[in-house]
């Protein structure tokens, strides 16, 4: 078959070239090495606090304001009604603590009987835990002006996650690993029109079908081999996998298919390989505001949306969310969007890439 | 049925006429040259034979095969050594060949044979497994004419085979192109008068895109050159002698004793012989031949290098 020929020789040229193979193995693990170990067991900033307002009064919310004013605490959004649905994110690994304002929070304040609270964390979180009550029990104090009228219950949500800091990690940075594809495909495909391989190619009897086949499928085997890779490497740092980790391949092969389309699309549109570098500063910047190092929670809700409408955000909250025990039926809204991207970046390539070679 | 026929073939890019109506017809077995300087239109004219671009205008076929209509057809039938010597740079020489060869088609034993014979004759044997990157020049460019001749191809194009080569390594490329005459037909561009003039059984000059002259070398020097000449070192020349040989010659050039004497069937012994009867000390005396290049200059008015 001239496509497997092709494609054979395309593998070739990846796997023995040394510092395609760096970037595209090496530079995500040593980013999960530094990650990890640089914030494992650490908070370095404000501890996101998730609230379940079951009291729905002007004194609760004039309570959350309260917290939210605090610089130790970020609260997320949104604001549950109901303590199932915090239940279920936390279970998706979307969030780590939140705080319950029970029924009654206002009468209870109001007639200076003791305010209790629950706070759920979890497990794998305890240290992070036992801070944050500390935090809630002062400011809360500081709200009701009298001490020590608040209880902070402190409540381990049961979680089979060792390392939380390995487990919010690594999706991200498989992601963005995968995310490298479209320099790797990009520069075989712009190499080999500049140097003129594919012009020789052209003289041969191969059809378009053969070289489009043969450009593009070499990278699967790729993306599998790197995805493993991480995935071992990942476990090894302390990844818990508590969901199905076929989900996750899933995950990772669409993304990756969307990352050889968008390769297959630089490599066709620019003029040298030199010109493929290009394709970092789309990478970069792309993988850290879709929550590959940190929470998107923190950057702008603009920068934040634009996000949103790539796949890459959608291949790391899924993915994360899946590894830490979420169902397919909590992901699906990703996966529509990992899918139509996949298809749509996939398709755009392959018919950039057959332009090529029409004189 | 020629191997090669164009009828009109022009390519244009925007206002630039790179192959201007060319007509060429090579015959099957036959080693054609296109003889140009760079940019005269050699590659394009090569790029549409390999159905690599589409004429603008005029048609071209090989072996009968049309190059727009079937070029799958053509292409089965060609071999194609490029001008840069394209190879891919982190395969060995066995994993080159046989990308080329199973691409054609052939059986991978089929391929493994043809490898090891172009192999042998091309001097790599001891190479064969080493990553091609690690190749000089002259190696590449003797795997390149190996690639285009593994599918085993009726037509081979060779395009400026031994450009940038130190001339050992040009010569051994030419000895073995030389091999393959008669076998093959072969379309070659150069724009060393030495190789066209060396190889070919027939070469076109090519300029601006146009077929300036075309022929056998010997056809192209004697149609353009009338005249022979002959260079004449003399010790004792006198006025007189020098007012007879004007008369006696179409045209006549000297500088510090030194004769250049022009004329249409120059007889080199009646020249000596007229000289030493009238005294004149001949030192060294030698008939002139026209190169290639003089054809080119006489033709085009330009240097084959400019």
């Amino acid at each position: 078959m001239k496509s497997w020929e092709i494609g054979k020789r395309n593998l070739k040229e990846i796997y023995r070239n040394p510092v395609l193979l760096g970037f595209l193995l090496g530079m995500p693990l040593a980013f999960m090495l530094v990650f990890t170990t640089a914030f494992g067991g650490q908070q370095t900033g404000p501890i996101g606090l998730s609230i379940v307002d079951e009291a729905h009064t002007q004194n609760s919310s004039a309570f959350i304001q309260y917290l939210g004013a605090t610089q130790a605490i970020t609260l997320r959004q949104p604001i549950y009604s109901q303590e199932s649905q915090a239940q279920n994110d936390l279970k998706d690994g979307k969030i780590s603590f939140y705080l319950t304002i029970p029924p009654g929070f206002g009468a209870a304040n109001q007639s200076q009987q003791t305010v209790n609270l629950q706070l759920v964390y979890e497990e794998a979180n305890p240290m992070l835990g036992l801070q944050l009550k500390a935090i809630i029990e002062a400011v809360g104090s500081q709200f009701l002006g009298v001490a020590p009228a608040l209880n902070v219950q402190l409540t381990a949500a049961a979680s089979e996650i060792s390392n939380p800091v390995v487990n919010f990690f690594f999706p991200g940075i498989a992601v963005f690993g995968l995310m490298i594809l479209i320099s790797t495909a990009a520069e075989i495909i712009a190499e080999d029109r500049e140097k003129g391989f594919l012009s020789r190619m052209f003289t041969t009897p191969a059809r378009p079908w053969d070289f489009i086949a043969g450009y593009s499928l070499p990278f699967i085997p790729v993306l599998i081999i790197s995805a493993l890779i991480y995935l071992g490497v990942g476990m090894g740092l302390g990844l818990t996998v508590v969901g199905n980790l076929g989900y996750a391949f899933l995950i990772f092969f669409l993304i990756g298919l969307s990352s050889i389309g968008i390769g297959m699309i630089v490599g066709s549109l620019v003029k040298s390989a030199s010109q493929t570098g290009v394709s970092w500063i789309f990478i970069v910047p792309i993988s850290m505001i879709s929550g590959a190092y940190f929470s998107v929670d923190s950057v702008p809700p603009a920068v934040r949306d634009f996000a949103g409408a790539l796949p890459f955000i959608h291949a790391i909250d899924a993915s994360r969310a899946v590894i830490n025990g979420a169902s397919l039926s909590a992901i699906m809204p990703d996966m529509y969007w990992l899918v139509g991207w996949a298809v749509a970046l996939f398709a755009t390539g392959v018919v950039l890439f057959r332009r090529t070679m029409v004189s | 049925m020629n191997a090669i026929q164009t009828f009109k073939l022009t390519k244009e890019f925007d206002e630039l006429v790179a192959v201007n109506a060319v007509d060429l017809a090579i015959n099957k077995g036959e080693l054609f040259s296109l003889l140009g300087p760079n940019g005269a239109g050699k590659t394009t004219a090569i790029r549409m034979l390999c159905c690599l671009l589409k004429p603008t205008r005029g048609t071209a076929s090989v072996l009968g095969y049309d190059v727009v209509r079937t070029p799958f057809a053509v292409k089965d039938l060609i071999g194609v050594s490029p001008q840069e010597t394209i190879l891919s740079e982190r395969l060995n020489c066995w994993e080159n060949l046989a990308l080329i060869g199973k691409v054609h088609g052939l059986s991978s034993n089929k391929v493994k044979e043809r490898s090891k014979k172009l192999l042998e004759t091309m001097g790599l044997v001891e190479r064969a497994k080493d990553q091609v990157r690690k190749f000089s020049g002259g190696m590449k460019r003797r795997l390149s004419i190996a690639m285009a001749l593994v599918s085993d191809p009726q037509v081979l194009f060779l395009d400026e085979p031994t450009l940038g080569l130190d001339p050992q390594a040009r010569r051994a490329i030419w000895e073995y192109i030389a091999t393959l005459k008669g076998n093959k037909t072969i379309l070659l561009t150069t724009h060393y008068m030495e190789e066209a003039d060396a190889l070919s059984d027939r070469i076109g000059i090519i300029d601006e895109g146009r077929i300036v002259a075309l022929g056998t070398s010997q056809e192209l020097k004697t149609s353009t050159f009338k005249m022979r000449s002959m260079a004449v070192s003399t010790g004792n020349l006198t006025p007189e002698v020098v007012e007879d040989l004007q008369h006696r010659y179409t045209r006549l050039e000297m500088s510090r004793g030194k004769l250049k004497i022009y004329h249409q069937d120059l007889s080199f012994q009646e020249i000596v012989d007229y000289l030493h009867s009238r005294g004149v000390t001949v030192y060294s005396a030698a008939l002139e031949q026209p190169t290639l290049e003089d054809v080119f200059i006489e033709i085009t008015g330009k240097q084959l290098r400019e």
